[in-house]
């Protein structure tokens, strides 16, 4: 094992560090994205720095990189709480994408890295609940290799700038069945596709999709018909993990504005920092910040074993990081008072954050649960009868 | 020991009941539980009402117009209100300032102030706190110099909860800079005097109830001293006292528990409702522990007040109150999902106004406003950490 970030890792750390503190403040998000546009110079920035091919293989216009570069850059998101969508485009997107087709990919996310393509997910609905294979959203036979779509998407992250949607449909079986689920690709005018911006807490912006009767081909496919579910549980399992990553930036910078903080604040005569009962406070908060960010190193490591085995460490990583998050933005906010309340102040809006991510792919208790299941479901350990316990007769 | 509700308290319940169901209408009860910040209109209007009903002041003594209710009688009405959506009443006004009027206050001073607050018309703000004067209330620093029959106020207040819709605003200011709690008075000051600039502060629920006030040569006229000079503290003291004693918020408790109990009804998970999912029902049963538990605390609150009380109960119930009501809105953020994460604009002071919201469900708007507000909950009123101190030092004597 070696936790060590390499050369190259780091220089892609600090350097995002150093762009993101200077050209994403709290105080430039305010203006801009808050109205939902897109800045377009910034995206191109993020494309030149090689942020969007940091995690694709090289046959796609990537740098060869794997998980951890789109994680380490989502950590520094995660710090400085940026709006723009690149988790929803340069990760859930790109990354479904890539595992649909390997040929589809070399043809398009060359043009993603560029910045010249911005496909969003669009697969989340309201009953998902966390569930990948929930899909019903209706794909309608409607001749040879055609169909017509039929049904809703929601929380499709950066679907307001989405130039491309990638729609999860179901061709067979039940809504939880995980063969039968097809992707298509449909542009962002298709006919019959409407389409509502909502801008959410923590002010990124989301799409909700209906489609009503959206005719598409086989040359909407995006991979194999029927088959999208491996793709979908691949993008997942990125997201999941780059998302809790965020989560612990989000945490870690929250926790050291609120240190400096309590370091100036005078009450009584003296700084708060002089309070036992805020230092206890802070050590918690520290306590959860590093395990939480332990369980994310753990659920790398998992990232090439079996569906069910990795499935089950990002379920013990979102439910650890949910709860360490609430805890440690919850107290962040207390130990600042009522300015901590504020629109105006940042440490509020690393809560918001927060609070969204935990609505995000699964709530810590839909992760809980999917562990409690496999507790239920796992082999009855042979048990050894109390009076032979192994005590000398 | 008695532990049962007495049969005439019953009694008073349905009556409270039937009177609401009559009178209350329902765009009133609609907003009023949304979550958003109470409309003023919607809170005078039905203050009206229940003045007009003989209902104006539950905690105040009849000769002043109040109902001489028992606490434990109050405590039943604010529980039917509150489950029936109606809109908080000026709890500043009613229950924080007017006992220490009656108590304290000139008969021309109460004769001025007192009517106003019973029908209405009279809202309060409560100007004590200061950018450097929160925790550490006593050492704020507003001044107020005499001049004649006037006072010349100075300084910067800041959370006055609703000073850009108050009709007064209960001041503390020093007239004896030197001193601490000593030189500090208690003045009732109009909002609209010349010299007085409100700011808005907007909350992290992006909504408005929060104001910074700052005072330019403000000239007061000294009739409108609560009480004596530099005893403004005692005053103050009784406020924050009166504050707490309602802290436990237990009939908001129950409603947010309620409109949880119904949202975790609607609420589906590929058809199934979310209370069905394994998890959650046991996290509602621990909160309806939890609430029973300081429902309970709160009776007896109530009952050993009117025979004088020996547990620091403000502080007990002002922790445990606050807390609940963040972990109810947490679940609820929970059991909406994408909704709890749309913002829902407030619709502001107009009742009439028909703001423009992203999709989702009739209960979802105000649900994540609220939420956020709340993280202030356990700030307000005195910071729960302050309150766990008074409890060590005063009752434990640590
Ligand atoms: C939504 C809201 C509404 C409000 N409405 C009003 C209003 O209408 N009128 C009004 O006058 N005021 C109002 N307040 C102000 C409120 O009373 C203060 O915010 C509160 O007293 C805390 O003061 P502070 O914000 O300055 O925090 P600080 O006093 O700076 O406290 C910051 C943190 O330090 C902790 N702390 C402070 N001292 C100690 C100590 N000795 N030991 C351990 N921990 C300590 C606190 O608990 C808190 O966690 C409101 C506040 C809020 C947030």
């Amino acid at each position: 094992m070696d936790f060590r970030l390499t050369d190259e890792q780091e220089m892609l750390r600090d350097s995002a560090r150093r762009f993101l503190e200077k050209e994403c403040s709290l105080e430039q998000r305010r203006s801009a994205p808050t109205h939902g546009e897109f800045s377009g110079k910034r995206w191109t920035a993020f494309a030149d720095m090689g942020w969007l091919a940091a995690s694709l293989p090289e046959d796609c216009g990537g740098l060869g990189g794997d998980v951890v570069e789109a994680a380490l850059i989502m950590e520094e998101f995660g710090r400085a709480l940026v709006v723009d969508p690149f988790w929803g485009v340069g990760v859930l997107a790109a990354q479904t994408i890539l595992a649909a087709d390997r040929e589809q990919a070399r043809q398009l996310l060359p043009k993603l890295c560029a910045g010249e393509l911005l496909p969003a997910l669009a697969h989340h609905e309201t009953q998902s609940r966390g569930v990948i294979e929930h899909v019903s959203l209706q794909a309608r036979p409607a001749g040879k290799d055609a169909w017509t779509l039929h049904g809703h998407k929601t929380l499709v992250m950066g679907g307001n700038v989405a130039n491309r949607f990638i729609v999860s449909a179901r061709t067979a079986g039940g809504n939880r069945d995980r063969d039968g689920i097809t992707l298509f690709m449909l542009d962002r005018e298709a006919q019959g596709l409407k389409r509502q911006n909502v801008r959410l807490i923590d002010n990124r912006w989301a799409a909700e999709l209906a489609l009503d009767g959206v005719r598409v081909t086989s040359e909407h496919l995006l991979g194999e018909a029927d088959q999208a579910y491996a793709a979908l549980e691949h993008a997942h399992v990125h997201g999941l993990l780059t998302l809790c990553s965020e989560a612990v930036g989000v945490m870690e910078r929250a926790l050291w504005i609120t240190r400096d903080y309590l370091r100036t604040r005078k009450q009584f005569g003296v700084t708060l920092n002089t309070f036992q009962a805020l230092q206890h406070r802070m050590a918690e908060m520290l306590i959860e910040l590093e395990v939480s960010r332990s369980v994310v190193y753990r659920a790398m490591a998992f990232l090439e074993m079996p569906s069910a085995e990795r499935l089950a460490a990002l379920s013990v990583t979102k439910a650890r990081v949910g709860q360490s998050g609430r805890f440690i933005c919850g107290q962040a906010i207390q130990l600042h008072g009522g300015i901590g309340v504020t629109e105006e102040y940042s440490i509020g809006h690393y809560f918001k954050r927060m609070t969204v991510i935990e609505n995000e792919l699964g709530s810590a208790q839909f992760h809980l649960e999917q562990l409690a299941l496999r507790e239920c479901a796992g082999p009855t350990p042979a048990v050894t009868a109390p009076h032979d316990s192994g005590a000398p007769t | 020991m008695d532990f049962k509700l007495d049969p005439a308290d019953e009694a008073f319940r349905r009556e409270v009941r039937a009177f609401l169901r009559e009178h209350l209408p329902p765009d009133l009860a609609k907003r009023g539980a949304s979550g958003f910040h109470p409309v003023r209109a919607d809170q005078r209007r039905w203050q009206r009402t229940l003045y007009d009903r003989g209902w104006g002041a539950p905690n105040w003594p009849t000769q002043y117009g109040g109902t001489g209710w028992s606490h434990l009688r109050q405590f039943i009405f604010d529980e039917e209100c509150a489950l029936a959506g109606a809109p908080a009443t000026d709890n500043g006004g009613l229950r924080m300032f007017a006992p220490v009027i009656y108590t304290y206050a000139s008969d021309e001073l109460k004769a001025r102030l007192l009517p106003g607050i019973l029908k209405g018309e009279l809202y309060w703000g409560q100007g004590f706190s200061e950018p450097n004067a929160g925790s550490d209330l006593a050492s704020l620093s507003a001044r107020a110099i005499r001049d004649c029959d006037h006072y010349i106020v100075n300084g910067h207040k800041i959370w006055t909860t609703g000073a850009h819709t108050c009709d007064i605003i209960g001041l503390l200011v020093k007239t004896q800079p030197d001193a601490k709690q000593r030189g500090i008075s208690f003045l009732c000051v109009e909002p609209g005097a010349a010299g007085i600039t409100i700011r808005p502060i907007i909350d992290i629920g992006e909504a408005h109830s929060l104001n910074e006030v700052f005072f330019d040569n403000v000239r007061v006229p000294v009739s409108n001293l609560l009480g004596e000079e530099n005893k403004g503290w005692t005053y103050a003291k009784a406020v924050l006292e009166n504050e707490r004693a309602t802290s436990a918020e237990v009939p908001l408790n129950k409603r947010k528990l309620a409109q949880l109990r119904m949202i975790a009804r609607q609420e589906r998970s590929d058809g199934h409702r979310i209370i069905d999912l394994p998890g959650f029902a046991p996290r509602l049963a621990q909160l309806e522990v939890d609430l029973r538990a300081l429902e309970w605390l709160t009776l007896r609150a109530l009952t050993e007040k009117s025979e004088g009380t020996c547990l620091p109960y403000g502080s007990l119930l002002k922790v445990r109150g606050s807390e609940l009501v963040q972990r109810i809105g947490e679940l609820t953020i929970e059991a909406l999902e994408q909704y709890g994460t749309y913002v829902y604009a407030e619709p502001g002071e107009d009742p009439d106004a028909k703001p423009v919201w992203p999709p989702g469900p009739d209960y979802a708007p105000g649900v994540t406003a609220d939420f956020m507000y709340r993280r202030a909950a356990t700030i307000y009123g005195g910071a729960n950490e302050v309150q766990r101190s008074i409890i060590a030092r005063s009752f434990l004597e640590l």
